[in-house]
């Protein structure tokens, strides 16, 4: 009997979505929720020893990681299962993080999410296979999701064919042919009709679909967002100027613009004196409110988010664009302006 | 005495007999001599023969396959060849004046090296194993060395160092040749020449060769000059090549190194030799240089596109010698190619990080898609501990000794994903 331990997130484990998205992380025995019909799934061969999960807002995040990978460990998994997480950006983030995390410690592991997840490549080592986009599309994606489990638990090979994607290591191997002489029988090949031959597959590269445009601008709620480090003069919180880690908010309620002086940008990456002789250049507060002013926006929203966007691993920057967006969708707001430096 | 070859026939240019001599053992000795296989090497005159106002001192010495030894800081590598006393000819613009070669025949010492290694200040590290695991993976770990090591003069130039190496390596190389010079044969083989512009019968494939041109210690010699920059690509007679016309002066990534050795044996028109008159025909090789900004890297890659279409290749394969910025001269070649109508095959080597996850290509191409893989930079090697060393007593990128066990990425290990395609690694997903 295989005994598998089912990582999901606060939503799926039944404590609620936005409001309970700073649960910390949580052992049950047995399964929960999305396990129940997995369990039923895999048979029985296989055993939903237990259940972990954790908020959605720092799941994903270095303080908290480390934590529920021990309560999962602690629970003796011969396998782990991360997921499904659909679109969900956060809790396709914390899926793969923990799967890398688990891989890494040669536990065999698979997530899942939908292709577009951010998560996606954030999983290491850690097989991923494809979900459906939404949690409508649960009983397919964990059909899925049970048959790769079956693989992974026999040792075979995951492959396109089961759903897999994101990132496959590639791994060195000898044959017998040179690499020269492969390219001129590539060069036959394509000489033949062959035209999707290659030893390389091109590169996925992220696209991102903008947001519809905002309807009526004029009752919008609009947040200002930056990388470019601005800070309260003392950089209180101790941003980094390079590869953050983090990010921070402070409030603008009652500003109207961003004096020299009282901010200033630790920004790493290029000089700040023109940006802290005037700190609207980093953060257009004063341009904003006028906007505001003149009835050309509805609001504006009382904080900005602030990181510092200099050698930050893509990793991170994924992590802080998802945190942010779910940040401000919860408070409501309908456009960002993203300053970058 | 020898069979009229395809090119007399159709109207191409006159090919090259190389007439091959296999080097089974080899000694030190009083006399250079090359009898029955072996080769026997007079250490003092063969230190004379590189000796140089740079070089206060040059050593040599023997490392066969099998043997338990280490070559450290590899800085190049000549197979000894001539055609006559002398050379006469061979590495034009060198060893011999500057002058078109690739007719009449040349003799090959096969299994034999000139190795140049030791410490240049510019130079990245390249390690050659003679035994254990990394030894298939370099043309050094199956050939018997002669490893030229040296100490510098005082207050000598590390430019005018490296310059003495060079000749001093060229000179030795056709020395030992030239000693097989009355010995019978042990294979003779015919190559074509270029094909005539009107001969049809076959698919015309060639060969694109990027060279590194970014000045001193990252450079590249056609017929003793340094390839410039800002040269347009040009069409040479495969035979130039195996004459010793390109000769290395690049010390940059050694896994990614194109050393003398590795131009005399060009890789992809050895593939195309191989098939030549079977199905497709050798259409030669275009060398092309790799600029270090983004306009000219369009230039001449637009260049090189429409010299290919002029000579009417039917396809082509393209190489590249350096790093991450070589794959953009790559791309922009494939996709300037496939514009005009050209099948175009790409061999990269995949940086795709230790574990093998990150983006394997650098600068990726648009529109062309048929790539070949000589394998992951970044992956790691377990080397075991030896005997001897040459070339230094440390290898720093291991922070070790150089007779210790060390892990070392493949990109370390001289040629091991050669961008001409010499090896036999590439990548594949791992379950």
């Amino acid at each position: 009997m295989t005994r598998v331990v089912h990582y999901i997130n606060q939503f799926f484990a039944g404590l609620g979505g936005e409001d309970s998205a700073t649960a910390p992380p949580t052992s049950k025995e047995g399964a929960v929720g999305p396990g129940r019909k997995l369990a039923q799934l895999l048979g029985d061969d296989f055993e939903v020893a237990a259940t972990v999960f954790c908020g959605d807002d720092h799941a994903g995040g270095p303080e908290v990681l480390p934590d529920i990978v021990a309560l999962i460990k602690d629970a003796k998994p011969d396998l782990v299962v991360a997921g499904p997480a659909f679109t969900s950006g956060r809790y396709g983030l914390a899926c793969a993080r923990v799967a890398a995390a688990v891989a890494a410690e040669d536990i065999p592991v698979v997530a899942c999410m939908h292709p577009d997840n951010p998560g996606v490549d954030e999983a290491g080592l850690a097989p991923v296979v494809a979900s459906g986009e939404v949690a409508r599309q649960m009983g397919p994606s964990l059909e899925t999701l049970a048959a790769a489990i079956r693989l992974v638990a026999a040792g075979e090979p995951l492959t396109a064919d089961d759903g897999r994607i994101g990132k496959i290591p590639r791994r060195n191997v000898t044959v017998d042919a040179t690499s020269a002489e492969r390219g001129v029988a590539l060069a036959l090949a394509r000489l033949g009709g062959d035209r999707e031959a290659t030893e390389v597959p091109l590169p996925r590269f992220d696209q991102v679909t903008p947001a519809a445009p905002v309807e009526d601008p004029t009752k919008a709620l609009v947040a200002l967002v930056t990388e470019g480090a601005l800070v309260p003069d003392a950089n209180p919180d101790s941003l980094e100027s390079t590869r953050a880690t983090r990010w921070l908010r402070y409030a603008i309620k009652g500003r109207d613009s961003m004096p020299a002086g009282e901010y200033r940008s630790v920004h790493g990456g290029f000089s700040t004196v023109w940006a802290n002789e005037d700190p609207n250049r980093i953060l257009p507060l004063d341009a904003a409110r006028q906007l505001e002013q003149e009835g050309a926006i509805g609001r504006l929203h009382g904080e900005y988010l602030v990181t510092a966007g200099n050698g930050t691993s893509v990793g991170n920057a994924r992590r802080f664009g998802v945190e942010w967006a779910a940040d401000l969708r919860r408070q409501g707001v309908q456009a960002a302006l993203l300053t970058a430096t | 005495m020898t069979e009229p070859r395809l090119g007399d026939e159709t109207g191409g240019t006159p090919g090259l007999t190389r007439l091959v001599h296999a080097v089974e053992a080899v000694a030190m000795g009083d006399r250079t001599g090359y009898e029955e296989g072996t080769l026997t090497v007079a250490a003092a005159e063969a230190a004379a023969l590189v000796a140089d106002p740079a070089l206060a001192e040059v050593r040599v010495s023997w490392a066969s396959p099998g043997d338990p030894t280490r070559i450290v800081k590899v800085l190049d590598a000549v197979e000894p060849r001539t055609k006559g006393p002398g050379g006469a000819g061979v590495f034009p613009g060198f060893v011999g004046p500057p002058k078109p070669q690739g007719r009449g025949e040349t003799h090959v010492l096969r299994g034999a090296s000139v190795v140049t290694a030791g410490y240049l200040p510019r130079a990245q590290e390249a390690v050659v194993d003679m035994s254990g695991p990394a030894a298939p993976l370099s043309p050094l770990g199956s050939t018997h060395n002669l490893v030229v090591e040296f100490s510098p003069a005082p207050g000598a130039q590390w430019e005018d160092v490296y310059e003495a190496l060079r000749r001093g390596s060229l000179a030795l190389a056709a020395r030992l040749a030239d000693a097989a010079l009355d010995a019978e044969p042990d294979a003779v083989e015919e190559l074509p020449g270029l094909p005539a512009a009107h001969d049809r019968r076959l698919p015309r494939v060639a060969a694109i060769t990027n060279l590194q041109t970014q000045g001193s210690f990252k450079e590249v010699f056609v017929y003793g000059r340094s390839f410039p920059g800002a040269a347009l690509p040009t069409l040479l007679d495969p035979g130039d090549l195996d004459d010793g016309a390109v000769v290395s002066g690049q010390l940059g990534h050694p896994s990614l190194k194109n050393p003398t050795w590795m131009f005399q044996n060009h890789p992809v028109l050895a593939a195309l030799r191989a098939r030549h008159g079977v199905d497709l025909l050798c259409a030669g090789v275009v060398l092309s240089p790799e600029p270090v900004d983004s306009h000219n890297k369009e230039l001449v890659s637009a260049h090189a596109a429409r010299l290919c279409k002029a000579a009417g290749f039917d396809a082509v394969v393209v190489t590249k010698e350096g790093g991450g910025n070589a794959d953009a001269d790559m791309a922009l070649k494939m996709d300037a190619l496939e514009e005009l109508g050209i099948p175009t095959i790409g061999l990269f080597a995949e940086m795709a990080g230790p574990d093998g996850t990150a983006p394997s290509i650098v600068v990726p191409p648009t529109t062309a898609t048929a790539m070949v893989s000589t394998g992951n930079y970044d992956e790691r090697l377990d080397l075991p501990a030896v005997q001897v060393a040459l070339g230094g007593d440390r290898v720093d990128v291991a922070g070790a000794g150089a007779l210790d066990a060390m892990v070392l990425p493949t990109a370390v290990i001289y040629c091991s994903l050669s961008p001409l395609g010499w090896g036999r690694l590439t990548c594949r997903e791992a379950a």
